[in-house]
Parts: structure tokens; C-alpha cells; sequence
């Protein structure tokens, strides 16, 4: 059998066990915790395509998911607008932000686009909590809007359970995994990576490395915006402190490196270990030593860079390749 | 009109001080090229060194700064030199080590949380010392005299590291380091070195922030993120790198939390310092002051 | 190598992430605590959790539950970090897996509404011993109940002191000055004391938010100067309330009155940090340790032997709750959450170790909230033995030969 088969029934395999675990998992503490997981691992999975292909570091995109909540919950608070819609209207108004913020700032250089990103979203969250209507629009200050339990079900995206949310934000996951792929494997992947990696060379053959930055950063801004929703639908609650706070812009960056940046699957092994790692801790450690979950969290992220610095996708996709080289000899290519 | 120049005043020096806290960020980000997210647990830890010297010693509070500056360089140093050297050795041919910031935000993480572990999340703050409630009053203008100090020491500090960067033989080392580390390696400066000595200096500025900090602020484990962010503003305006640009920067965000006020509510104030922040950057992203160095 | 192997990762790290969990059978009475234990009101989780220790311990130490066979009360807690997301994760994980039987928490109002909504799915009891937003309890919850009172009342009695202590005092008040911190707390006050200030006729010569991460508060402080206001009243958190507190001493800003809003103003650590800066500071608080009420000294004496500062309002309603929880299960004899949410809603209690707040009784109205919860206002002074919080009102709870300094400016 070859490599390829094998990989292809793994994946498939993978999606199986994906999409049936909620018939496992019966707690609702677990699922919570999974969809939360995957919800990071796919604001990572849209981080990555700016901030992995590009080779640059935004530190504000919950300023991204800040837009999308509050549009479609705004819109379906106060018109009854289907969160839905509201989703797709936050992603466009999200992509006319990230395109107005991109037009300066990408032209910027390491440090000063990942500080200017910073102070766009704080500058984001103080205006939020500043604001308490917008004309008609209502965004209570620093109070946070609270949506009420209405009928649940598919249209008004919103569930008893935890097991349309888990769906719901898979789905979304392997659409924007497999956009990744698709962007990595089409022009412009190729010209943001050759943008991040020596824009001067990338420009001297002809590409215009600030128009594919400009498209990645749309397409970025948009997808993280649509996770603002969810989330919103999800929590049922926002407030400007928790969703466009610097905590979350600085976990999906983190979650990225960890993983393994500009990869595919590193956002999601970087959400598979960073996630637990902070929830459990907490879990265990929350009560008798307050802080020392965080302390955990930190010496994870010193030691996950001290030795794995392109993040740990990298050695687990050898390691996986070597124990199918072991269990599957392929034969050498004859000449 | 006297209400604005009493609020200028106050900014100033209030300014100046904030201008002091984020030197060392410069400092460090002039030599290793880095962002330090840790910075805000170094002023935290140097507020913590320079409280318990002066309850345990009973001392005037700027006498702490014997202490002080000498325990900040040695963890400085150190915190460079073991956990984060490891990682430029490993990154060496990237110009700009992401991972490196990551490992600032670890330390970030772990230092003030080992700080709540340790001294619990109690608010602390310098009572009846000779510092508390000074005012120098001026007819009816209050001017506070841990302040004006404090505006005096940032001078004093901007000037002694100009000094030092110009005159002694370390300076120019990393000087040369700052300006072009592989050319200076080939002149034979140790890189490493240099940058465990910048670290070091680098932690030492933040711990006399500290110092003129305490007397009229309290301490508490999470209270250098209150500075964390108003420091990379202050860096990025006054131009990454530069000592006097720090302090111009301090001045500039301290006058707009000032004067500000008075026209608009205090809450108001920081969206304008992002909103100039941001402009500054579009328009002029070496900052107001930028020259490439100045030390 | 091609993607497809690089997908096939996760499956080991999600088969490890599951483990597995049982159900235990139930032999203490679970009771789960959601408190901001690390993060910025880390003293606020700290103080909830050493009062509802206290109680536990007593409760359990006098044999439990006498009803469920003497069954004990067990803690268990989780950390908010102060984050709503956070405190709805941490509800779902101690209900389904940690399978409590009651809720307590979790301080920030903002943690507090969506972990009652999540309670309110499961059908489990929410007993809040302090988050003041009135909308905790205006949900239409049949799981909520609060022991503090909310804060259209603690405004209200703020209001009713200032009037109370003019008639007394016969010093009159005119211009108010609002300085709150901007959150959720600070601007519920503030819509309230707008509301109220215009029903009583008072001038408001300032509105002001401000961030309470604030690092430099004098300007705030300049235009309460120069606002020269009678009255000035506050909502801080601790860090902006020490800052507050010097910096108005600095400036020699002479007011008839402060009126605080407990949170920061009666952080234990407030007062050993501010010192004689805080003298003649009103606060309005949930109890004090002067209140006439048996037991009360006994319990301070305690608590503050194992902790090392006194009890607090919001550690009093912690330990109120415990007592108001342990009533509740001895009628309903059952662990059924049902049947615990029946007896807590039947709730009148009258005495007992927890019964050493001010007020007669523990009921909770319709809408779960304690309908006799009274808020005292204290004055900061020092009769001889360092700076204490005296209580002065309401007048028939004011200690015994205390005249409160009104106007405060001497």
C-alpha cells in the first residue's frame, strides 16, 4: 500500500472519529471545552494566512472578531436580522476595516505592524467601551450586550445543547483548513510566502507582494469576523473587555507559533495543546494555587520555543512519517 | 489658562516618568532587535525590590536604588543569559526572532503570576513615607514633589546612559553591536554578551522607573501591565531605540493624559493616544524623533 | 509531505484530550464556586472563598446536613480570572462534570449573567452572594438567587444617607460630582445617581468615567477641583481607589462628603494603603464589623485570626450564603436541585451563626433577590486605635457614641 493511501484513509479516518465524538463525548463539559478549542483553532487557521504566509505579525485580531460579534448581534437585537445574515454582514464590514488598517500598516516592518496591530485593537476596544449608541445602533458602552435565550434552532443560531455548536464550528474549521490549502497551493500562497520570506527578491521577480498581503489580510480579517458570531451565539453574551481583548489577539498569535507557523495543521496542534493545557490547569490548579495555571501556560510557550522553535507540527509530521516508513517499507523507486 | 499650564506641568512630569518606565524597552529593542513583553514584569518586579528595601530598611525610598539597580541588572542579566540566548543561538540567521517574543510574553506570564502565588494580590503601597502627599504649591497651582523628582531622575537617567553609550568602552560595544551585530562580532564583541549587558541595563532603567514610581503608586502583582502597553506607545513615538525619543514620548502621552481631560472625559484620553499612535506610524513609522540611533 | 498526513496528527492528541469520567455517587453535597481567583479582583475571589471556608468548616464540623444523614458540604472552586468566558466554561464543567448540586459566584457582574444563564439551563441553583448589577436578578431566572442588594437600592441608600445626614447635620447639599471607573459596575451606578440626583434636585457639575487602569489619576482629580463640588461619589476598584483617595489629599480638595461604593474602597488592603488620607471617607458596604448583631464579633475574631484582616461585606454575604444554603438543604432533605431551588425560594432566615448582618432575615422575592438586604454606610475614623470603619447609618444601626464628621472637610 502507498504512503498516499495511507494518509488518505487517515484523513479519512479522522473525520469520522471528528464528526461521531460527540456521540462519545457525552459531557457537555468536554464538548464546551472542544468547541472552544476548535473555535481558537480556527481563528489561528485565519491568522495563519496573514500572519503565517505573509510572514508578518498581527497581535490584534480580536479586534476582527470583536466586529463580528457585536454586527450581528446588533443587527439581531435591534432589526431581527438572522445572525447569519449578520455573520456575513460583520465579515464584510470587518474585511473594509482590515483593508483600511492594511493599506499603511502592512508596508511596515516586524516590530512596528505587530505594535500597530496592538494599538488598532486596544484603539478598537476603548472606542467600544466608549460608545454607547452609534446613532441608532446600540453597543452599551463597556456593559456588553446580552442575548437573550429565544427559540432555539438552525435559524436563530442558537442551541440547547452543545452539539450544534460543535458541528456548526467543525464545519467552519475544515472549510477554512481546506482554503488554506487551497491558498497555499495557488498563486497567491506561493507569493506571500515568497513576499515574507525575501520581499525584495519576490518584488524583483514582479510580484506584488503588497497587493497579496492586502488580499490575505482581507480574506483574514473576513473569516475571523464570521468566528465573532459564533461566538456571540455561542456565549450568548459580549462585552468589550472579553472580545476585543488583548488576551485572545495574543492566544491565536501564540496558538500559530506554537503549532507551527505558515503550516496547515499547525493552528490545530497548537490549539490541541495549548487549549487543554491552559483549561486543565486551571481546572486543577485554580483553586489552592491561584496564577500557577498561568505560570504552566508560560512555561509551556518558553519551552515549546526553546526547542521546537518552528513549532510543534514540525516534529510530529516527521515523527509520523518515519513510523510509516517503519510499518510500511515502500519500495525504492526502480530506475 | 492657568489650569492649562498646572495640567502641562503635570503631564510633564508625569510624562517624563512613563518616559523613564519604557527606556529600557528601547534600550533592549535598540540592541536585540526585539519586542520585550516581559517589560511590564520587570518594572512590577523592580516596584516589588525597591518596596521591600524600603520597609525592611526603613530607608529614604530613593536610597533604594542602591539596591535596586544592582538586584535589576543581575536578573536582567540573567533572565537574557539563560532563557532567552538559547533562542537567538537557535534563530540566528532571522533577522527579527518572533519566537523571542513569545518567550518575553512566557516570562511575562510566569512572573506575575509567581509574584500572586508568592505575595498574594494584595495592593501595596509606601505609607508614611518622607515622599507621600509632598506638594510644592505654587499661589493655587499644585505641582507634586514625587513627580517633579521623578522628572528629574528620567533627565538624570537619559543622561548617564547617553554618557555611558558615548563614553565607555562597553557602550561602544553595543553600540556597535546595535548598529550591525555581524560586523561587530567580526571586530570580535562577544554578541551574546553584549546583549545579556543590554538586557541588564536594560531591567536596571525599568528598576529606577520603579523607584520613582513607589512613592506615589501602588504595588501589586499585575500592575506593569498598566504600563505594558503605554510603554510600546511611548517607544514606537519617540522612535524604537532612541533614549531621548522615550522620553519625548513619555512627555507627549503624559500631556494628553493631562490636559486632555479637561475637555473631554478622562476615558476619552486613551483613544487618543491609539489614534496618534496610529497616525504617527502611517506618516512617520521611525517615530517623531526617529534618527536611527542617538546614543 | 502532503497534507493529508499532516491532518492526521490530531488524532492522538484528541483521543488523550478526552480520558474518561465517571459518575461518582454522591456523598457530600457538592457545592461549586466560581470566584476571580487570579486576575485583577484576585482579593475579592481570595476574601469570598476564605468567608465561604469558614462557614463550610462550622457548618461541618456541627454535623453537616442533619437531614441527608449529616451529610458534609465540600468547596469546590474555579477561576474566573474575571473573564466571562472563562466563568460559562468553568459553570458547564463543575455542573456536568464536577455534577454539583449548587452554584455560588462570581462577583464580576460581568462573569456573573452568562454563568446564571448557564445554571438556568441545567436547572441548577445559583445562590450570588455579591454582583450588584440589577439585572442579574431581572432575567426571569428561577435559579438565581442573590444575597446582596442590588445596586438600584445601594444607590438609592447612598441618596437617602446624603438627605438623612443634611437633615441632621443641617449642612445643605447642592453640587455632585459622579467619578466612576468604566465598566459595568461604575456605569450602573451612574445611571442610577443621574436618575436619582435630578429626582432630588441635586446639580451634577461632573459625569466622569475613567479606565481604572488609569496609571496618573490627578487629572481626574484636577477637574473634580475645580468642579468644586459639595458632595463627590465614587465606584472604584482597589488599585484606582488607593490613587484616588492620595492623590485628592494631595490636592487639598475640600469636599463636604465623599461617598464611596465599597468594591476598592473596602478592600482591606485600601486603608493600610491610603492611611490617615482615607479619615471621614463615607462608604456604603453590606455589614461591618460594628453591626449590633450577636455573633458578629465572634466571627470577625475568627476570620480574622486565620487571614489577617477583618471581614468584609462581600465576605460576609459569602459566609451568609453558606448558612442561607445549609437552611435550604435541611428542608428539602434531597440533593434534587428542584427541590433545593423550592427551599431556597422558601428561605426565611431568621437566626443561626450567618444571620450576623444587619437585617432580621434572609428572603428572597420573586425574583430571587434577598428582599431585606440593606446596605449601612460607615465612616472612616480613628478613635484611638488606628483608622476603623464606624457604621452611621441607618441612625438605629449607628455605633453608640460615634457623632459622624459631616461635613467631612472639618
Amino acid at each position: 500500500m502507498k504512503h498516499q493511501h495511507i494518509n488518505k484513509i487517515m484523513l479519512a479516518g479522522l473525520l469520522v472519529i471528528a464528526f461521531a465524538l460527540p456521540l462519545v463525548i457525552r459531557s457537555a463539559t468536554y464538548l464546551h471545552i472542544l468547541v472552544l478549542l476548535f473555535f481558537y483553532a480556527y481563528l489561528t487557521t485565519s491568522w495563519n494566512i496573514v500572519g503565517g504566509f505573509a510572514g508578518v505579525l498581527p497581535l490584534g485580531h480580536a479586534a476582527f472578531v470583536g466586529i463580528g460579534a457585536y454586527t450581528s448581534t446588533i443587527l439581531s437585537l435591534q432589526y431581527g436580522v438572522s445572525p447569519w445574515l449578520g455573520m456575513l454582514v460583520g465579515g464584510v464590514l470587518a474585511t473594509i476595516v482590515g483593508v483600511i488598517i492594511s493599506l499603511p500598516t502592512l508596508k511596515m516592518r516586524g516590530a512596528y505592524f505587530a505594535l500597530a496591530t496592538i494599538a488598532f485593537a486596544e484603539g478598537i476596544r476603548v472606542m467600544v467601551e466608549n460608545i454607547d449608541y452609534i446613532g441608532p445602533l446600540k453597543l452599551n458602552g463597556p456593559r456588553g450586550l446580552q442575548i437573550p435565550p429565544l427559540e432555539t434552532g438552525l435559524a436563530s443560531f442558537m442551541f440547547a445543547s452543545k452539539e450544534p455548536y460543535y458541528y456548526i464550528i467543525l464545519i467552519m474549521l475544515l472549510a477554512v483548513m481546506l482554503l488554506t490549502y487551497l491558498i497555499s497551493r495557488a498563486k497567491l500562497g506561493y507569493y506571500l510566502m515568497a513576499g515574507g520570506e525575501e520581499p525584495e527578491a519576490a518584488m524583483a521577480l514582479g510580484i506584488n507582494v503588497a497587493r497579496a498581503k492586502l488580499i490575505a489580510m482581507a480574506i483574514s480579517s473576513f473569516l475571523t469576523a464570521l468566528a465573532g458570531t459564533f461566538y456571540a451565539q455561542f456565549s450568548l453574551y459580549i462585552h468589550p473587555k472579553s472580545i476585543i481583548s488583548l488576551d485572545m489577539s495574543f492566544e491565536i498569535a501564540f496558538i500559530a507559533l506554537i503549532g507551527g507557523r505558515g503550516s496547515i495543521v499547525g493552528p490545530l496542534l497548537g490549539a490541541l495543546l495549548l487549549r487543554p493545557v491552559g483549561d486543565f490547569c486551571r481546572i486543577y490548579f485554580g483553586d489552592t494555587l491561584p496564577g500557577l495555571h498561568l505560570v504552566i501556560f508560560g512555561l509551556v510557550l518558553i519551552f515549546v520555543m526553546l526547542y521546537q522553535p518552528r513549532g510543534i507540527q514540525e516534529p510530529i509530521s516527521r515523527a509520523y512519517q518515519a513510523l510509516l516508513n517503519r510499518l510500511i517499507p515502500q519500495p525504492s523507486l526502480g530506475r | 489658562m492657568l489650569y492649562v499650564i498646572e495640567d502641562m506641568i503635570n503631564g510633564i512630569l508625569m510624562g517624563s516618568i512613563y518616559g523613564l518606565t519604557a527606556m529600557g524597552l528601547t534600550i533592549i529593542f535598540g540592541v536585540l532587535k526585539v519586542i520585550n513583553f516581559a517589560h511590564g514584569s520587570l518594572l512590577m518586579v523592580g516596584m516589588y525590590a525597591a518596596y521591600w528595601a524600603i520597609t525592611l530598611t526603613g530607608v529614604h525610598p530613593y536610597l533604594a536604588l542602591a539596591i535596586v539597580i544592582p538586584v535589576m541588572f543581575a536578573f536582567g542579566y540573567a533572565l537574557q543569559n539563560i532563557v532567552i540566548k538559547p533562542i537567538f543561538i537557535a534563530e540566528k540567521n532571522v533577522r527579527e526572532p518572533i519566537t523571542v517574543i513569545i518567550v518575553t510574553t512566557g516570562i511575562w506570564y510566569i512572573l506575575d503570576n509567581l509574584t500572586l502565588l508568592v505575595f498574594g494580590p494584595q495592593y501595596r503601597s509606601l505609607t508614611a513615607n518622607p515622599l507621600q502627599g509632598q506638594m510644592f504649591e505654587l499661589g493655587s497651582m499644585f505641582v507634586s514633589a514625587p513627580k517633579f523628582y521623578g522628572f528629574i531622575i528620567a533627565l538624570v537617567t537619559a543622561a548617564a546612559i547617553h554618557l555611558f553609550m558615548q563614553k565607555t568602552i562597553m557602550g561602544r560595544a553595543i553600540r556597535a553591536t546595535s548598529m550591525d551585530r555581524e560586523a561587530a562580532s567580526l571586530m570580535g564583541i562577544n554578541q551574546y554578551r553584549i546583549y545579556n549587558v543590554a538586557f541588564g541595563i536594560g531591567a536596571a532603567t525599568t528598576g529606577i522607573a520603579a523607584v520613582a514610581l513607589i512613592p506615589f503608586n501602588n504595588v501589586f502583582p499585575t500592575v506593569g501591565v498598566l504600563f505594558d502597553i503605554k510603554g510600546f506607545i511611548i517607544v514606537v513615538l519617540g522612535g524604537l531605540g532612541s533614549i531621548s525619543g522615550a522620553l519625548l514620548g513619555g512627555i507627549i502621552v503624559g500631556l494628553i493624559e493631562s490636559v486632555g481631560p479637561q475637555f473631554m472625559t478622562a476615558t476619552w484620553t486613551e483613544a487618543i493616544v491609539y489614534g496618534l499612535f496610529l497616525i504617527v506610524l502611517f506618516v512617520k513609522p521611525s517615530g517623531l524623533f526617529g534618527q536611527k540611533h542617538d546614543w | 509531505m502532503n497534507v493529508l498526513s499532516r491532518l492526521t496528527l490530531p488524532a492522538v492528541a484528541l483521543s488523550l484530550a478526552l480520558g474518561s469520567f465517571g459518575l461518582a455517587q454522591a456523598n457530600t453535597v457538592k457545592i461549586g464556586n466560581i470566584e476571580p481567583m487570579s486576575g485583577p479582583s484576585a482579593t475579592l475571589g481570595q476574601q469570598g472563598k476564605a468567608a465561604r471556608e469558614m462557614a463550610v468548616e462550622e457548618i461541618n464540623a456541627a454535623g453537616g446536613i442533619k437531614s441527608l444523614g449529616g451529610m458534609k458540604l465540600e468547596l469546590i472552586y474555579a477561576d474566573s480570572e474575571s473573564k466571562p468566558e472563562k466563568g460559562v466554561a468553568e459553570a458547564e464543567r463543575l455542573i456536568n462534570t464536577e455534577k454539583v448540586h449548587v452554584l455560588t459566584g462570581c462577583w464580576n457582574s460581568a462573569v456573573t449573567y452568562p454563568t446564571t444563564a448557564v445554571a438556568e439551563r441545567y436547572g441548577i441553583p445559583f445562590i450570588v452572594p455579591v454582583s450588584v448589577a440589577d439585572k442579574i436578578t431581572e432575567q426571569g431566572f428561577k435559579n438565581v438567587f442573590r444575597i446582596a442588594a442590588k445596586d438600584s437600592w445601594w444607590t438609592r441608600d447612598q441618596f437617602s444617607f446624603l438627605k438623612d445626614m443634611q437633615d441632621e447635620f443641617g449642612t445643605k447639599v447642592e453640587k455632585l460630582a459622579f467619578v466612576y471607573e468604566n465598566g459595568d459596575w461604575g456605569k450602573g451606578f451612574a445611571t442610577q445617581w443621574k436618575k436619582l440626583a435630578e429626582e432630588n434636585g441635586y446639580t451634577v457639575v461632573l459625569d466622569e468615567p475613567y479606565p481604572s487602569t488609569a496609571t496618573d489619576l490627578s487629572p481626574v482629580v484636577q477637574k473634580i477641583r475645580r468642579a468644586n463640588p459639595d458632595v463627590l461619589m465614587l465606584v472604584s476598584n482597589a488599585a484606582d481607589a488607593i490613587l484616588l483617595t492620595n492623590t485628592i489629599a494631595e490636592y487639598k480638595v475640600k469636599l463636604k462628603a465623599i461617598v464611596a461604593s465599597g468594591g476598592g474602597h473596602a478592600d482591606p488592603s485600601f486603608m493600610k494603603a491610603v492611611g490617615k488620607n482615607a479619615e471621614n471617607l463615607f462608604d456604603i458596604v453590606e455589614w461591618e464589623t460594628d453591626v449590633n448583631k450577636p455573633g458578629a464579633k465572634e466571627a470577625n475574631d475568627k476570620f480574622k485570626a486565620k487571614n489577617g484582616y477583618n471581614l468584609t461585606g462581600e465576605a460576609v454575604d459569602a459566609y451568609l450564603a453558606m448558612y442561607v444554603l445549609k437552611d435550604a438543604l435541611e428542608r428539602a432533605g434531597s440533593l434534587e436541585p428542584a427541590k433545593i431551588r423550592e427551599a431556597l425560594a422558601a428561605t426565611n432566615l431568621t437566626d443561626g451563626p450567618g444571620m450576623i448582618v444587619g437585617y432580621d432575615a434572609v428572603k428572597f422575592d420573586a425574583s430571587g433577590q434577598n428582599e431585606n438586604a440593606s446596605p449601612v454606610i460607615v465612616q472612616v475614623a480613628d478613635l484611638g486605635q488606628g483608622l476603623e470603619r464606624v457604621t452611621i447609618w441607618p441612625k438605629n444601626a449607628r455605633r453608640a457614641g460615634y457623632t459622624p464628621v459631616f461635613p467631612a472637610n472639618k
